[in-house]
């Protein structure tokens, strides 16, 4: 399956050009038939640069607001983890809220009976709130007012620094899972920003300072460098005039710095192991791969959904039904925005060595890249990647969210049509050409997460006979 | 990397009805006697939009009538539809009513067992040939079992609705359970139990709940025991899958992009002639855990301390669930807006979340809080955890804060509520523990009728800390001292 980021620079908007002309004809006639609801998208773009997305859908009870900042954790050039670090920042103070007290924000959407929550990726950070109809000018003002005026004192820095602490821990330390990510990460990229845990090192966290957080806003918490999204149950048009209202104000960034990008090609396989107490061990593989966007993006995706998506897949039949190797095997192509990783790996089960599963694993890589999967194989593998992008329609969230990324990746939006379109396109060879170009063994990165060994207990020393 | 902690928030309610006015900034007209005097310009702004009343909230009805339907067929089988037709999708299933809670010491995660092996092979195919017919069709098949239910379902596009249909009936009334399978699916959920322990959230509730229920189920987690597990065979699936899944205990379902009436039509066709066993008796509640323990699974390597305490707490159909829900709202289910939530991460920053949970199924479940904290700091978190426990039988919600936490309920309960899918599991969840079917229109206006002395009532007797059970999950050799304060402390292995 895809995990899909976010790509390229956003391209120019127009001030309130309906999307439909934005849109590509389809190159097929879909056989499902229904309106793809992201037709509807208007894109209106501020004075200062801000870029807004509508979709009006009545039929919901609910209107997503979501503000995407293009920044993450790629970003970063100073202290690693800053870019989640000031995402809960924006949590903890304004100049007209703080008089409300503590999460005086949070507060105010859930008592209204709203779900506000905010996440940070490699390449974006995201603001939203899904609420009730009635209370969507509440949560523009409120956008508004954390985007003009937050606050960030060293007071309320200090504990919160401790609360992503414990959120590093929760998510690394003490998962066996997301440290074998990790540490995968680092070990697949070595000069590109994406090797650093989005979560940020420790030892950087605590040197954090407020001064340094607004600097990280005054660099990238700019207009823009923005994208708002809101669908849903709603009037574009009063709307759009709050959103001026609110966010009108903002400034512009001149320039919106960016770090270097190059990967240095991958010559030979790289290694890490570590060593935790667990019942079941891990084995990971990382390859580079490509951004979101390129042309082989669909192609790996499909070898990702014949290598492990259900029962009949090769992963599940080698490492499962065939043999008692693992718990649960994967493969993914995750596409971020400067870059992607192919990861292949499993969880095993107790006991098993991780050399072993691994071997299965690269076997069932290197069948692919010498034999084009079967038809039977590759229409399945469409068909799960064509279910997965109709099903996935059905809450204005969801919808916010699939306009917004694709914005943010391509500065426009892709049609159902389209990305329909692009699966269909894939061939057999285009499937083994990708595993052959882009998973071969000179460019892997492993991990393995087992226990370690038990202490060597010395052999008893026989007892000397008398002589 | 997420802000918030992401915790399985029960689905509720509604709406701020206090005042129906505009919600943006309007310029307020200064009140009589404000009046700033002649000359000298008065510093007044317009209020900010949070600083207004709260909109009221526009109340629709969560489900259109209309798109309802309802039939039960002469051997006892519920069939329920909700027709959606916006979008080419639907999911249907199965919900026996009965699930682990009624298995016997000796069996331990045989519901489990049996919903497993239940997706390996039906009618005529086996497992693989079972899962191409669902996968070739990009569909999902699911079969799960809770304490209360084994459910099957399954999702897909609406063009194909007849093949998967068939795969359906197949999964619930012909599924194969061959001995080949459960083997594997023995050795697998072995596996499963053993990796559970990996996860230390997962750890702390096992052995909390081990401690709080003795010799009940609930003692053992809905996997069971790797014993009891390693002696089930395909019988032992067949013995479960026949006592369970009937008839006369069971509901048809089916939500999305489709027609009733042809639906209703085929379910007869394909399940009235259908015969099964008899509903087996409801499970017994367990018993009232007498005293607090506390238990400290020692994990010398973990750098986050994991915590979970706990006591007994109420049924799905407690007359008191509404009042219940609304405390713990107000204590510790309702984010930042909770108690627990405000002082130990917000005020103390103390853990990334904190969460408390009232689980409710057909017999009482447990009341716990979770959560997880630095080595060093278990100490001070525990100490506020009770304090809290303390306070909110002492100084209950009242006044503002409970007002807040009802307009919580109130305003989320539609928002959960989007989708046809959550309707319908909303509906289902009112069969399965036979509540009034009127409850999903209802729910808000008896939550908006709850009042301040009806929740006082409910946390003295809901929330007992005397009693409240500790299992602390990290380095024993650290955490033994902070914990000795709470009484004697059971040191165990994971």
């Amino acid at each position: 399956m895809r995990v899909r980021a976010f790509a390229r620079s956003l391209l120019a908007a127009l001030a309130l050009v309906p999307l439909g002309a934005a849109f590509a004809a389809g190159e097929r006639e879909r056989d499902v038939k229904f309106e793809d609801p992201a037709l509807r998208t208007k894109v209106m773009t501020l004075a200062n640069g801000l870029t807004v997305l509508t979709l009006e859908d009545h039929a919901t009870p609910a209107v997503s607001l979501q503000v995407w900042v293009k920044v993450g954790s790629g970003d970063e050039s100073r202290f690693t983890g800053i870019a989640h670090l000031f995402e809960h920042m924006m949590f903890l103070g304004s100049k007209n809220l703080s008089a409300l007290g503590p999460e005086a924000y949070t507060k105010l959407v859930e008592e209204r009976g709203g779900r506000i929550n905010a996440y940070t990726s490699r390449d974006v950070t995201v603001y939203f709130e899904d609420v009730a109809p009635e209370h969507l000018p509440l949560m523009i003002a409120l956008e508004g007012e954390r985007f003009a005026n937050l606050e960030v004192t060293e007071d309320a820095l200090r504990a919160e620094r401790q609360v992503v602490m414990e959120e590093r821990r929760l998510r690394t330390d003490n998962d066996p899972e997301g440290l074998a990510f990790e540490t995968l990460m680092g070990l697949t990229y070595q000069a590109h920003p994406y090797r650093v845990p989005t979560v940020g090192w420790q030892s950087d966290l605590e040197k954090v300072s407020a001064a340094d957080c607004q600097a990280f806003w005054d660099t990238y918490y700019a207009a823009n460098n923005l994208v708002i999204a809101i669908a849903g149950a709603f009037d574009a048009e009063a709307t759009l005039a709050l959103v001026e209202r609110h966010f009108g104000g903002l400034r512009r960034a001149a320039t919106i710095p960016r770090n270097p990008q190059e990967e240095p090609e991958q010559d030979g396989e790289r290694r890490a192991v570590a060593h935790v107490p667990v019942q079941a061990p891990i084995v990971l593989a990382g390859f580079p791969a490509p951004p979101t966007g390129h042309p082989d993006s669909d192609a790996l995706d499909i070898a990702a959904n014949v290598l492990a998506n259900g029962r009949n897949s090769r992963l599940y039949r080698a490492l499962v039904f065939d043999a008692p190797l693992a718990l649960e095997p994967q493969a993914f192509y995750w596409e971020l925005q400067r870059a992607g990783i192919f990861i292949a790996g499993a969880t095993l089960r107790p006991g098993v060595e991780p050399a072993a599963a691994e071997q299965v694993i690269f076997g069932e890589l290197a069948k692919l890249a010498a034999e084009p999967p079967s038809a039977n194989e590759l229409k399945r593998a469409k068909r799960a990647l064509e279910v997965a992008w109709i099903r996935g329609q059905g809450s204005a969230h969801a919808l916010a969210s699939r306009v917004a990324q694709d914005y943010v990746a391509y500065g426009r939006i892709e049609t159902l049509d389209e990305k329909l379109a692009a699966i269909a396109r894939v061939t057999p060879a285009e499937v083994q050409r990708v595993v052959a170009q882009y998973l071969a063994p000179n460019r892997r990165s492993v991990v393995q997460v087992f226990p370690p060994a038990p202490p060597q207990v010395p052999a008893p020393v026989a007892a000397e006979s008398r002589p | 990397m997420s802000r918030a902690w992401s915790c399985a928030a029960a689905a509720a309610p509604l709406v701020i009805a206090l005042c129906a006015c505009a919600s943006e900034p309007v310029a307020a007209p200064p009140a009589a006697g404000d009046s700033p005097a002649a000359g000298s310009p008065a510093p007044t702004r317009d209020p900010f939009a949070w600083e207004l009343p709260p909109v009221a909230a526009v109340e629709r009805p969560i489900v259109d009538a209309s798109r309802l339907h309802r039939e039960t067929l002469a051997n006892g089988l519920q069939v329920i539809v909700l027709e959606d037709r916006r979008l080419p999708e639907f999911t249907a299933g199965f919900v026996a009513l009965r699930g682990a809670a009624i298995e016997g010491t000796s069996e331990t995660g045989l519901a489990a067992f049996t919903a497993s092996l239940m997706e390996r092979g039906a009618g005529e195919r086996d497992a693989l040939a079972l899962a191409a017919a669902v996968d070739d069709l990009g569909a999902d098949l699911a079969v799960k079992a809770d304490w209360d239910t084994l459910r099957v379902s399954l999702s897909g596009l609406s063009r194909d609705f007849e093949p998967l249909l068939g795969v359906l009936i197949d999964v619930v009334m012909r599924p194969r359970l061959g001995e080949a399978d459960a083997v594997k699916v023995v050795a697998e959920q072995r596996a499963a139990l053993a990796q559970a322990q990996d996860d230390p959230a997962r750890l702390a509730l096992q052995h909390l709940m081990r401690t709080l229920y003795g010799a009940h189920r609930f003692a053992t987690p809905l996997g069971g025991t790797d014993a009891v597990v390693s002696g089930f065979d395909a019988g032992s699936a067949h013995a479960f899958h026949s006592r369970v899944v009937t008839p006369a205990s069971g509901i048809l379902w089916v939500a999305g992009d489709v027609d009733a009436r042809a639906f209703l039509a085929r379910a007869k066709r394909a399940f009235g002639g259908w015969r099964g066993a008899d509903p087996v008796p409801l499970p017994e509640a367990p018993p009232i855990p007498e005293k607090r323990r506390v238990v400290l699974v020692d994990r010398p390597a973990l750098r986050q301390a994991q915590i979970a305490i706990g006591h007994e707490g109420i049924a799905r159909t407690d007359p008191r669930r509404l009042e219940a829900q609304l405390l713990n709202t107000a204590f510790g289910a309702g984010g930042f807006s909770s108690r627990l939530m405000n002082r130990i991460r917000a005020q103390e920053g103390l853990t990334y979340g904190v969460y408390a949970q009232l689980s409710q199924y057909r017999v009482p479940g447990p009341f716990v809080i979770s959560t997880f904290t630095r080595i060093p700091e278990v100490g001070r978190l525990l100490a506020s955890a009770f304090d809290e426990m303390e306070r909110v039988r002492t100084d209950p919600p009242a006044g503002i804060e409970l007002e807040r936490a009802r307009s919580l309920r109130t305003g989320s309960y539609p928002l959960a509520l989007e989708t046809t899918e959550a309707v319908m599991a909303a509906l289902l969840d009112l069969e399965v523990y036979g509540l009034p079917r009127d409850t999903l229109d209802t729910y808000r206006p008896r939550m908006r009728g709850i009042s301040a002395d009806q929740v006082a009532q409910t946390a003295l007797s809901l929330v007992h800390p005397e009693r409240a059970t500790i299992v602390v999950v990290g380095p024993a050799k650290v955490l033994l001292e902070p914990l000795s304060s709470y009484g004697a402390v059971e040191v165990v292995a994971p």
